[in-house]
């Protein structure tokens, strides 16, 4: 199974540092050479009355946004789905695809001399290039976000379940 | 004009209430449900500018809508109105547009200073390494930014050292109030008018480096340049919010005319390089203008926690002890920790120091002093964290690793250009000799008095 990254709602207190963390990772811009236009996390901060938590990609194991690329420029990597930048054409099937709405198409406009704009299809790579891992994950001041071994999901489960059957247990009184 | 206006804010509309900044605001003033925005109560507020530095709540396209346009924003921070860096929701009211409308201009005779902490930050901003020690630059820069005068707040740290060191002997002398505290850092004084008002007399009389040097150059400095005081249009580069707020106090014009007319932060200064449009990175290396530029190494640690007590501690040693200090370098006071007591054998006596770093360290040494149980006769304290190369209008660092990082880089940096400088005892800076020669007769003097001490005020402001 892949990895994920998910933050629990309950710790999260908002602050945007994750997004703010994911930014410098995968640019290492100082705050002078950022502008609104180039300040593009991979995940994205949501508030409502009730909650606030970020939302990214859950690296679906059969997975929606990879199927519906007509250039099979997103592909199952390891253990992980990955986009091959220069394979995207900005077709936006992948956003359309996305249960989550993990992905964001960014639509860099046509330098000199060339006649189009340049598009890459973004989101979360878990860090993979990063020494350390996530990026997010170390930044946050609540430690609200984690990383979900795959491998390790059926050991979980397996947790789970002696717990619920010593619930039961209990209630038996046996 | 910088000062009476609030100058630290929170933005409601960007602030995501995650409270933060809460937890590094030194006076608890900011207020707010979590989750929901903050607001400052500026009754209590320092202006530090601590929550600026951490906040992170910026300007994002994901959130549904912002009601205000940006430029409205940039016209209300007074930033460059073409800005394009993300806005956080804390900030400060700058001065920006203001003093490039006064340089591109020929109104004025423009001098500008410089704090010790600037040096060691600016060319963060400019994608140099944290910490870069560039000196020589910044005096090339601010000279090709437009400014007549490139003058230096340093030269006005070896003055206050001149005064405060004077006091602080004084002081023991006569058996007048002890013990003393520095008076350099406004967030720590308006904290104590507002706070501990009885401990008012506590505080050393003498103004801080950026308004001595104002006062200097609105006296001694324009009759050298030759113009009248009112031509003069005096700036301060400052790694500081509340030195805004500094020299926008009404009694701030011993010169007979606002002693600093604008003051910008470090943030700023990148502004108006890029503005101009000059490559920070190709520079050459500049002096100051003589003589109100020239610094020793004790004027340039002022900008790092400890560093006002080892610069007074270098010259009040030689007064106390009446010998020379073999070894400047006093690194017991140096460090990180909170609150630092150091004694230090003066010949005639033990002279005992305390350095505090973070205001809300301070807080147990007032309940002692308030007690009638300190036991030492100095106290430095600086309100942010390492001083004021930490201070709240430094580069921003988006990360708290980076943080914690740049503090340590730009204090190595200001210790190492200590070292480096040929003088590095204030008394021994020829050009604060030549001053008091030539204009100021002697410390706590007569004309010292009058331009370089100041009083406090106790009662509440709004």
């Amino acid at each position: 199974m892949n990895n994920f990254v998910i933050a629990d709602p309950d710790k999260c207190i908002g602050c945007r540092t994750c997004e703010v963390a994911c930014v410098m990772a995968h640019g290492e811009h100082p705050l002078e050479q950022l502008t609104e236009e180039n300040f593009l996390p991979r995940l994205r901060l949501v508030r409502t009355a009730k909650i606030s938590m970020p939302i990214q990609c859950r690296q679906c194991e059969d997975a929606p946004c990879a199927q519906s690329c007509p250039e099979q420029a997103i592909l199952q990597n390891g253990h992980s789905v990955q986009v091959t930048a220069g394979k995207c054409i900005g077709c936006k099937s992948c956003l359309l695809a996305c249960p989550y709405g993990a992905i964001d198409l960014v639509v860099r406009p046509s330098s000199t001399g060339a006649k189009l704009n340049t598009v890459e299809a973004l989101k979360c790579d878990l860090c993979l290039e990063r020494t350390g891992g996530p990026a997010c994950i170390q930044v946050c001041p609540t430690k609200a976000l984690y990383q979900v071994e795959g491998s390790q999901m059926a050991g979980r489960l397996q947790q789970k379940r002696r717990k619920a059957a010593m619930g039961v247990v209990k209630v038996s009184g046996n | 004009m910088s000062g009476q206006h609030s100058a630290v804010t929170i933005d409601a509309e960007y602030c995501t209430g995650c409270r933060r900044c809460a937890a590094v605001c030194p006076v608890d003033a900011i207020e707010g449900r979590q989750g929901e925005a903050q607001s400052i109560n500026q009754q209590k507020c320092i202006m530090c500018g601590q929550c600026i530095q951490i906040c992170s709540g910026y300007a994002s396209s994901q959130d549904d809508f912002y009601d205000t346009p940006r430029a409205i924003k940039l016209n209300e921070r007074n930033m460059p109105l073409n800005l394009r860096e993300p806005l956080f929701a804390a900030y400060y009211r700058g001065d920006f547009q203001t003093v490039q409308a006064v340089l591109s201009g020929q109104r004025f005779h423009t001098i500008v200073q410089c704090a010790p902490a600037v040096r060691v930050a600016i060319a963060e901003e400019f994608g140099l390494p944290l910490g870069r020690l560039v000196p020589g630059q910044l005096a090339a820069v601010l000279r090709r930014i437009g400014f007549s005068r490139v003058y230096d707040t340093n030269f006005a740290a070896d003055l206050t050292i001149m005064e405060e060191g004077a006091e602080l002997v004084k002081r023991i002398k006569t058996g007048s109030t002890l013990p003393m505290f520095t008076s350099c850092c406004p967030a720590w004084v308006k904290f104590v008018e507002d706070q501990y008002p009885d401990l008012i007399a506590h505080l050393s009389s003498c103004k801080s480096p950026q308004q001595m040097a104002g006062t200097m150059f609105k006296t001694y400095g324009a009759t050298l340049d030759q113009v009248a005081a009112d031509k003069v249009y005096s700036v301060a580069i400052m790694p500081c919010t509340c030195k805004k707020y500094e020299a926008g106090r009404p009694e701030m014009k011993a010169s007979g005319y606002r002693d600093v007319d604008a003051v910008l932060t470090t943030r700023e200064l990148a502004y108006l390089i890029k503005a101009a449009g000059i490559d920070f990175r190709t520079l050459p290396e500049e002096s100051f203008d003589n003589p109100l530029g020239l610094y020793s190494g004790a004027g340039t640690i002022f900008g790092v926690t400890g560093g006002v007590m080892e610069a007074a501690l270098r010259t009040a040693y030689e007064i106390l002890a009446a010998k020379p200090l073999a070894e400047p370098d006093i690194k017991r006071v140096r460090g990180e920790t909170g609150v630092r007591h150091v004694t230090v054998d003066v010949g005639s006596m033990q002279l005992n120091t305390v350095v505090v770093a973070g205001l809300k360290n301070a807080l147990p040494l007032l309940e002692q002093v308030r007690a009638g149980q300190a036991d030492f006769h100095f106290m430095e304290v600086m309100t942010c964290p390492a001083g004021c190369v930490s201070g709240g209008g430094q580069p921003k660092m988006l990360l708290p690793v980076d943080t914690a990082h740049s503090h340590r880089q730009r204090t190595t940096s200001t210790y190492q250009h200590d070292a480096e400088l040929p003088i590095r005892k204030s008394h021994e800076n020829s050009a604060i000799q030549k001053l008091y020669r030539e204009f100021l007769g002697e410390p706590l003097g007569h004309t010292s008095h009058q331009l370089l001490h100041t009083h406090y005020r106790s009662e509440t402001r709004g």
